[in-house]
């Protein structure tokens, strides 16, 4: 099996799998806290219309994932803070929106059905350069944020209000958070896909809010989780000859389900 | 006398002050809190003593006193507490304006909250509401309400509910944007950007509604009151276990926020806004998760706060039992203003 290391896209996978398992459930923390998991449905319809976009244009779908996604955050959160309109809501609707003008620029533009799926499944082996490079910065700049301003995230997770009498800046925070989840979910989708990256995000930080006994411990225990699974995933897919991403998902859950079931007795 | 105020033990001189006015006894106050005297054994000597710096020196617990310049209206106090006196000269009363403000009427605490403030002892700073007006979802809730508190001062609003109590204290908060009329905290206008860079000198303590049930602990939550400010993590814990101290809560430090009482997570959220240096404090109906053991601890507490760091502190509740007992100046909030 390391003689497998010596392929470059193996390799380069390996190594933006480890960071991005240690980074992406960070944001899953914040997914969870801040109520945002109707965003996180929408984030994935948006990325598939970014994906029908730039596969329209011919141009890389990555790119279009995110300025999809980071739009539609922008203007969600803009609505629902200046409507004070519900941002579930709101994500409903663009949801909806989102996946209508996706499968419309599928059929104007002829795409072929199975480049706009390799969106639901991700492509770990295929990044290039670009997407390499900007997803281990992306995952070092979250750890940065998460490590520099704790203190204040803290805050804005325990109580909105609270957090904003406490001297924090709570909107600033807020938006920080709504971009680095958009930009998390293009890249955890280009990793392994839509329908499998609460395997990278969610899963490990669920795992840690049931045994964390504090907002310290449920960073530490996510990302450790978050980092297990991608690691041990990603080396059995190569063991069983399987996709990597599916790999990773099945034994994310497996995990969870062994400590759901630890915890019950 | 070489200084304005000596305090002797066995004949031996172990503090001494020349400030004027109240504040050597306000010193000694200090000074007395770290040392371990037996206070019988303490024999204070002044240089002037009116009814205000009688009422301090019976605080203080001391029991022997010489004062060179005597009010007459010091006497009954001296004697209604057991202290022993001598004077060089007796006076029918001292040119103070303190001493005519001090009445019958005051308990020995009034007095001595009465004379910290007027010293300046107290942490709160004043607040000032003009002509405030406020609008939510289109409908008026304050109407040119005016309020002044100054430092260090309580005042409870009740009120019925729905009448615009929480309105009150989020307008001052910043939370909402009023239509016309203002709110100022100390020499601050809500919404200034000298405000916003302060806006932490505002505590706030709000009804036991958060479903938090993420891990965060006690001291957590504590630490969240110096969010907004860069202090180093030594710094940091330092103050987080002072205010638990404080407020009788430190042996909470490490338990999940979400699992304590409420009367628990109340004193938890009180040392949060001490953590926080606040100078005025807003209560936002603080009883309504609390049983009857919890309400009486939570307003042992307050009366402590007032007495000691004298916060300026809001309360609104509906609660009128409990707030009752606390003593405090009350307002009743109606028709959108204070009455």
């Amino acid at each position: 099996m390391v003689e497998l290391f010596t392929y470059p896209p193996i390799l380069k996978g390996f190594i933006v799998l480890i960071l991005t398992g240690f980074a992406f459930p960070i944001t899953g923390v914040y997914l969870l806290r801040m109520n945002l998991l109707p965003l996180r449905f929408m984030l994935m319809h948006g990325a598939i219309l970014g994906g029908a976009i730039s596969l329209a244009m011919d141009v890389n779908p990555f790119g279009g994932t995110l300025i999809v996604n980071l739009l539609l955050v922008l203007l969600i959160t803009w609505m629902s803070r200046s409507l004070k309109t519900d941002p579930g809501q709101l994500s409903a609707f663009f949801m909806v929106v989102s996946i209508s003008l996706a499968f419309i620029f599928i059929y104007r533009f002829q795409i072929p059905a199975k480049d706009t799926l390799s969106l639901m499944w991700g492509s770990l082996y295929t990044l290039n350069g670009f997407e390499f490079i900007g997803t281990l910065a992306f995952s070092l700049l979250l750890i940065l944020f998460q490590s520099f301003f704790r203190h204040q995230l803290r805050a804005v997770f325990f109580d909105a209000d609270i957090a904003q009498t406490s001297g924090v800046n709570e909107t600033g925070f807020y938006y920080a958070i709504i971009l680095i989840t958009a930009v998390t979910v293009a890249a955890a989708m280009k990793l392994i896909g839509a329908l499998l990256l609460d395997a990278l995000l969610l899963l490990p930080a669920l795992i840690a809010s049931y045994h964390a006994k504090s907002y310290r411990g449920m960073m530490l225990w996510s990302s450790f989780w978050g980092g297990m699974f991608a690691i041990v995933g990603f080396l059995l897919s190569l063991a069983l000859g399987l996709p990597a991403s599916s790999t990773i998902a099945v034994f994310a859950s497996v995990v969870f389900l062994i400590l759901i079931l630890a915890k019950r007795k | 006398m070489e200084h304005s105020l000596i305090l002797l033990h066995d004949n031996r001189q172990v503090f001494t002050s020349d400030e004027h006015w109240l504040y050597p006894l306000f010193e000694l106050e200090l000074f007395l809190k770290d040392a371990a005297f037996p206070l019988d054994q303490l024999f204070l000597k002044d240089k002037i003593a009116g009814k205000a710096a009688a009422s301090l020196i019976v605080r203080l617990g001391i029991r022997n006193c010489f004062i060179e310049l005597l009010s007459e209206r010091a006497i009954p106090v001296f004697e209604q507490y057991g202290v022993k006196y001598a004077y060089d000269q007796l006076v029918d009363h001292i040119q103070c304006r303190t001493e005519d403000l001090i009445t019958d009427k005051m308990s020995m605490e009034d007095t001595y909250l009465f004379l910290r403030k007027r010293a300046g002892k107290v942490q709160g700073t004043s607040l000032k509401i003009n002509s405030l007006t406020v609008d939510v979802a289109g409908k008026r809730i304050l109407e040119k309400l005016d309020l002044e508190l100054g430092r260090g001062e309580q005042l409870v609003v009740q009120g019925e509910n729905g009448c615009g109590k929480s309105t009150l204290l989020r307008s001052i908060l910043g939370l909402i944007l009023p239509v016309s009329g203002s709110v100022s905290i100390g020499e601050e206008l809500v919404g200034s950007a000298k405000w916003r860079k302060n806006s932490a000198l505002t505590g706030y303590l709000n009804q036991e509604t958060i479903k938090n049930y993420f891990p965060i602990t006690a001291a957590e939550v504590v630490a969240i009151g110096v969010s907004g400010i860069k202090i180093s993590n030594r710094e940091r814990d330092y103050r987080v276990e002072l205010s638990m101290r404080k407020t009788g809560s430190f042996h909470l430090q490490n338990q999940l926020y979400h699992q304590l009482s409420g009367g628990e997570k109340q004193r938890v959220s009180l040392a949060r806004c001490l953590c926080q240096n606040a100078r005025i404090l807003l209560l936002d109906e603080p009883t309504s998760y609390l049983d009857e053991k919890g309400k009486e601890e939570l307003g042992e507490l307050l009366v402590d706060l007032s007495r000691n760091e004298a916060p300026t502190m809001l309360l609104v509740s509906h609660d009128t039992n409990w707030t009752n007992q606390l003593n405090w100046y009350k307002k009743t909030l109606k028709d959108g203003r204070l009455w």
